[in-house]
């Protein structure tokens, strides 16, 4: 497929068409900390040297709450309503490819036994424009979990810098083709693809090697390590609402008043400890040292063995956000050290 | 820091202590909490413009030591939540042994150095860099450059708003909130067996993250904890949606002293604005 040359102005002027026509253009904030729907092609931030936003823009595929029907009181019955479809387009600018190969791995656990078509109405109506990413702190590991600086996974375009105001712009999909070509007045120039250089984008070194992390999880359900690590958590969400692939929700029913109601989908997340909570009131996780082993374990075990792909994307936002400085990155190093200790040991 | 490790190791060899709470380096050099289990252990601790947790917050998640007391390691702000703790009966004072430290105030961001710009506005306002309250006290005062208190100039903005004007401020704030309760959970004075959001049996408050729930959520949180915080601070540095919920902390507590001359956390015999009747206390604010 082919690579085009888009400039700052070129950006702005497609933010500005796609915002007259309808679209929902999001892009990071000015400050850098959360993704945003802009309503001015000026707000457009395109930078590859940003940290990640301190939220992920999973909120655009699966919102924090979400309505699925609405309910009303007739007499001795309930109607049921549909929500209203969300039809509009949207279009994603800056997203790294930490945020971007989420979609590809989440969109396989809400199309499994039941396909969300919430999540997947949303997903189709989304162009995503991944940019190579040069930012990287002791808190990121995308190259830990199979990905990288330029990856381009979820992405249905690519860009890469050039120049300080260019950007190679490459087609990955076939919704990015589409796209592409119902804006050529935008996308003229192309370049060879295989004419950039990528060497100036610096690739974080592996600090850990999934496949051993996954082999010690296999065997050490019950280890020491748990009690350490449920020691310092507060039991907060803060690590899964701000995490590109934390995916859980709960359903709820909420009255609108005593004769009509909703059924929303709400985030939820396995380190709350109401989370597996029974109704006899018994909870096989009634520990935070659980609760953090089953963080790790459905991660770097559950779904991998389930739909081959890591839970994560090595993004660091947990870390960053964690009020007690739990770092996920470190704690993957030591699995791999006691993993490796244990394969000496044999 | 040699100080603070001394008077640790000498309380895990007296036997006085199960465990302590402190500060501890990563491999990164950044501070985080710490649980000390031996004398070896202490060697770990730091203290520095770093150490923003109140670590007080342990104080009811972690179960009681096995042999002796809890040791905690404690600024002075952190340190009028553990009075709090004593005044409300959720812990015994001779049940803790307090490392009390000289602070020099601590970062706003941690993952920026530490400068004055970079300083807690908390600090700005703090009245017990020398805590008011220990049994052993470490570090040595310093004199420091102190930024300045914008949050208050925004108190007053606040106050001379309209009600519809306080609304819109509060909706577009309360609107970023994902319900993740690390407000709750970092907060030594949030420690309700089980937080009115969590009963469902029946449900109070919405636990959707609309407009209405997050009201009555965030409502509800400021209001429990009127007259009680004590101004950490750590649920504003928590929150992931950056809402300035110390502004409504702050009110409250000023609403404590101006109307009530009550600071809480200060005074381990006095007891609490809320739990105690005094045929004194104002009601012209009622009708």
């Amino acid at each position: 497929m082919n690579t085009y040359v888009l400039s700052k102005d070129h950006l702005k002027n497609l933010a500005l068409e796609l915002i007259n026509t309808g679209y929902k253009v999001i892009s990071p904030s000015k400050d850098g900390r959360r993704f945003v729907a802009i309503s001015s092609a000026d707000d457009l931030v395109i930078n590859s040297n940003l940290k990640p936003s301190s939220v992920s823009m999973k909120e655009f595929f699966f919102p924090k709450t979400e309505t699925l029907f609405f309910y009303k009181r007739n007499k001795d019955e309930y109607d049921l309503i549909d929500a209203a479809e969300v039809n509009q387009p949207q279009i994603i600018f800056g997203a790294k490819p930490c945020d971007t190969s989420a979609i590809p791995i989440v969109s396989k656990v809400f199309n499994w036994d039941y396909k969300d078509e919430f999540f997947n109405k949303k997903v189709e109506n989304t162009i995503i424009v991944g940019l190579a990413c040069k930012f990287a702190d002791e808190n990121c590991f995308c190259t830990s979990v199979g990905l990288s600086p330029v990856s381009e996974k979820g992405s249905d375009l690519f860009m890469i810098p050039l120049t300080e105001n260019t950007y190679a712009c490459k087609v990955i999909s076939e919704k990015g083709k589409k796209f592409v070509s119902n804006h050529s007045k935008i996308f003229t120039e192309t370049i060879d693809g295989k004419s950039i250089n990528i060497n100036e984008i610096k690739i974080p070194e592996k600090r850990f090697e999934s496949k051993e992390v996954k082999a010690w999880l296999d065997k050490n359900f019950n280890h020491k390590l748990w009690d350490k690590l449920g020691e310092n958590c507060l039991g907060c969400a803060q690590c899964a609402f701000v995490c590109p692939t934390c995916h859980c929700f709960d359903i709820v029913d909420e009255e609108c008043n005593h004769t009509c109601g909703r059924r929303a989908k709400n985030w939820d997340a396995c380190q709350f400890e109401i989370f597996t909570k029974h109704a006899s009131g018994h909870n096989p996780r009634n520990e935070q040292d659980k609760r953090y082993r089953q963080r790790i374990s459905h991660k770097f075990k559950y779904y991998t063995e389930k739909f081959d792909e890591i839970l994560c994307t090595g993004c660091g936002r947990c870390t960053r956000g964690c009020p007690v400085l739990t770092d996920i990155g470190i704690i993957l190093e030591d699995i791999n050290q006691l993993a490796k200790e244990s394969i000496s040991n044999n | 820091m040699k100080q603070l490790i001394d008077i640790s190791k000498e309380l895990f060899e007296s036997k006085q202590v199960g465990y302590i709470i402190g500060y501890a380096e990563d491999k990164f050099k950044r501070v985080k909490p710490f649980v000390a289990y031996s004398s070896l252990d202490t060697e770990r601790f730091v203290f520095n413009n770093n150490s923003v947790n109140n670590l007080a917050v342990y104080l009811t998640r972690l179960p009681k030591a096995k042999e002796g007391k809890i040791g905690i390691v404690a600024k002075g702000c952190d340190i009028k939540s553990i009075i709090a703790l004593i005044q409300e009966n959720q812990i015994k004072r001779d049940d803790v042994i307090i490392i009390g430290v000289n602070c020099n105030s601590v970062v706003n961001q941690i993952d920026e150095q530490f400068s004055k710009e970079n300083t807690a506005i908390k600090c700005k306002y703090c009245q017990v860099r020398t805590p008011a309250h220990y049994d052993y006290l470490v570090g040595e005062i310093k004199e420091v450059e102190l930024p300045e208190d914008k949050n208050f100039a925004i108190m007053q903005k606040l106050d001379s708003m309209s009600a519809e004007e306080k609304w819109n401020f509060w909706e577009a704030e309360f609107e970023k909130c994902v319900k993740c309760y690390a407000c709750r959970q970092v907060c030594p004075l949030c420690y309700c067996e089980q937080c009115i959001v969590d009963k469902s049996m029946p449900r109070w408050i919405d636990s959707s993250a609309t407009t209405k729930g997050n009201f009555a959520w965030n409502m509800i949180r400021a209001f429990h904890l009127s007259g009680r915080c004590i101004g950490c601070n750590e649920c504003e540095r928590a929150c992931p949606a950056e809402i300035p919920l110390s502004l409504l902390n702050r009110k409250m507590g000023m609403v404590a002293i101006n109307e009530f001359n009550y600071r809480h956390g200060t005074d381990i015999n006095q007891p609490t604005l809320i739990g105690n009747y005094n045929v004194n206390d104002k009601e012209d604010f009622i009708m």
